[in-house]
């Protein structure tokens, strides 16, 4: 019995958190509504190479380090999780931020991250990738809905970069790259952080603010050849070489205030 | 913590009737601590639980609890509804002609008409027996493989492969979309008529997740309201002592993956394929043996057809492989006498509620 006391005052005390925590949440709902707040889009370029020769779906390229020619039909990936530093040292977080970057789709490669409270940034983190709790919480929406064909059905996970095209050096004549995998030693998901140097981003009232970034494609096929293999349809080694060297290429362009 | 809550007050647990005292008290107090956080949720979060839209799931107090909590997605009848007519639409598939509930049939506990292979759009096939669909709130890990992570996004895997539903879930959306009776059951289940992906998999996961099988002769004796004749009673004894390591009651599954000695090269790695790990080659998600009677034919890719067989295969049919579960390494041996006693027993586990149960018709 006096177990069962203990355990009837536990489940007690528990309600009483339950219900006050309720509360709390109620208040907070008020804070921050009087702060200014302007547009901040972060806009997206993709390069071929180093020499930042221009890269589109449907046309000829050749890739400067091995020679490959290639034409790309689709080219997709996730970025997501945007953060901001103001100038004081606190961070701004994206409550819900999950792009779907689309060569095929201008409008995908500018990503509006809403309403900022106006101030002084100095730096910007991301995610390259989708989180692991993402690819493990069921239906989403969004940019990370199903009907994208970004999520691996018999597999369950997202596939965060897919690169697929045509080349005379494919012995079936085309290419596919699904890349993903975001638990272990297959884990791809990576953070970046961008310092915008001397020049603090400025976000003013009613106003739109612009990160230019630039991403280089080819840098998937800076380790990872086509003679290599043409085909990545789950995580892996490969994968994971692939999408660690094409990370590396994302790069802060300059910002348009 | 926080779905185990949300989903307090559908979940009605059921008298526990059994032997034991400290388990009886144990479950009170449960249930006490149970009923109080339900009722300090009730008092700040807005449920849709109101007696016209909510549905019960009744579990027996010796199951655990449920895996998938309801996160996002509350038991509903409006939802169960609008899953119910997805699960039979055949207009899902490509071509209009194969929905979930060909080859998930009720009469068969939600597996198909005893056939080894299913025919997809096309007549094409697969490599692998439709499993049955009950009980899946428990289960943390989806299909032979265990591939599939999430109970929500199970659905995309057979609605999209090419020789099963072969349909696209961009085109699957668009087709509810110009459906007006699929939009008015996605107004009542969520409030909108526009159709996402994240909506049809959530209304089937309701739809899913009320195929509890916990009536089954076996559940009623545990709860008191009947008995085992002699051979069944032996043969509960039998398969405690031979069989539930691995196809472990109450869900009769351990939910672990095994090389269960079926061949000594693999033509399908099975749960391997999805860890690229060569030791979880030739292994298999351990499949509950509830409704077993009702499912032949057996195995991931369905070699048995009767009962019989599997019980030989374990007796003197056990090929020894690299990945061969240790528990089977000298096989299982089994009289005709005790083969003919854990028959006896396996088919307490058919649940004539389920297959019979109205709500899915």
């Amino acid at each position: 019995m006096k177990k069962m006391n203990q355990l009837v005052f536990t489940a007690i005390i528990l309600g009483i958190t339950a219900l006050s925590s309720c509360k709390k949440d109620d208040h907070d709902h008020d804070h921050d509504h009087d702060n200014q707040t302007g547009t901040v889009v972060v806009k997206m370029e993709h390069v071929w190479g180093m020499n930042n020769a221009q890269f589109s779906l449907n046309s000829t390229l050749v890739h400067p380090m091995n020679q490959d020619t290639m034409t790309f039909t689709t080219f997709k990936y996730y970025i997501s999780n945007f953060k901001l530093k103001k100038s004081d040292g606190t961070w701004w977080t994206h409550p819900e931020s999950y792009f779907l970057v689309d060569q095929s789709n201008a409008s995908t490669m500018n990503l509006n991250l809403g309403s900022i409270p106006t101030g002084e940034y100095t730096e910007m983190s991301y995610t390259l990738g989708v989180d692991s709790i993402k690819n493990v919480s069921g239906a989403q929406s969004g940019a990370l809905s199903t009907a994208n064909n970004m999520f691996w059905s018999w597999n369950s996970g997202y596939i965060m970069v897919k690169a697929e095209g045509t080349s005379p050096q494919s012995a079936n004549g085309s290419f596919a790259f699904h890349l993903g995998g975001f638990s272990g030693a297959n884990n791809i998901v990576t953070q970046k952080t961008v310092s915008f140097s001397s020049n603090a981003l400025t976000v003013s009232h009613d106003k739109t603010s612009e990160i230019h970034m630039t991403a280089n494609p080819a840098k998937l096929f800076h380790a990872d050849p086509l003679s290599a293999g043409t085909m990545v349809m789950m995580p892996g080694i490969k994968a994971k070489s692939m999408a660690t060297n094409f990370y590396g290429s994302f790069a802060f362009d300059h910002l348009v205030e | 913590m926080n779905g185990a809550v949300i989903t307090a007050p559908f979940l009605l647990r059921m008298p526990l009737l059994t032997i034991n005292n400290t388990i009886k008290l144990n479950f009170m107090l449960r249930n006490i601590s149970f009923f109080i956080v339900g009722l300090s949720l009730f008092s700040c979060n807005k449920i849709q639980n109101n007696k016209e839209e909510g549905l019960t799931i009744k579990i027996p107090s010796y199951f655990p609890q449920p895996t998938y909590k309801f996160i996002n997605n509350p038991l509903k009848k409006a939802t169960f509804e609008w899953g119910k007519k997805l699960f039979n639409d055949p207009s899902l598939s490509s071509d209009g002609t194969i929905s979930c509930a060909t080859c998930h049939a009720q009469t068969h506990a939600f597996a198909d008409h005893n056939v080894p292979l299913s025919a997809g759009v096309n007549g094409a096939f697969g490599n692998r027996n439709t499993p049955p669909i009950f009980n899946m709130i428990w289960s943390k890990n989806f299909m032979w493989d265990g591939g599939i992570n999430h109970l929500e996004i199970m659905s995309v895997a057979p609605l999209t492969n090419p020789v099963e539903m072969n349909e696209s879930m961009e085109n699957i959306v668009f087709k509810l979309n110009q459906s007006d009776t699929h939009k008015t059951a996605c107004i009542k289940a969520f409030g909108t008529s526009e159709i996402t992906d994240a909506h049809l998999l959530k209304a089937l996961t309701i739809y899913m997740s009320m195929m509890v099988s916990s009536n089954s002769k076996y559940d009623k004796v545990l709860q008191k309201k009947s008995n085992f004749t002699l051979d069944e009673g032996i043969g509960y004894s039998l398969f405690l002592a031979k069989c539930n390591q691995c196809h472990t009651e109450p869900l009769f599954t351990n939910n672990s993956y095994e090389n269960n000695g079926l061949d000594l090269v693999f033509n399908d790695l099975g749960r391997g394929k999805i860890t690229e790990n060569s030791e979880d080659n030739g292994k298999f998600k351990v499949p509950s043996l509830r409704n077993i009677m009702l499912t032949y034919p057996y195995m991931h890719d369905g070699r048995f057809w009767s009962i019989d067989q599997v019980l030989d295969h374990y007796d003197h049919g056990i090929v020894h492989s690299p990945t061969l579960s240790p528990t089977l390494s000298n096989g299982i041996s089994l009289t005709t006498l005790e083969k003919s006693r854990l028959k006896a027993f396996l088919n307490t586990l058919t649940d004539q509620e389920l297959i019979g149960n109205p709500i899915f018709f």
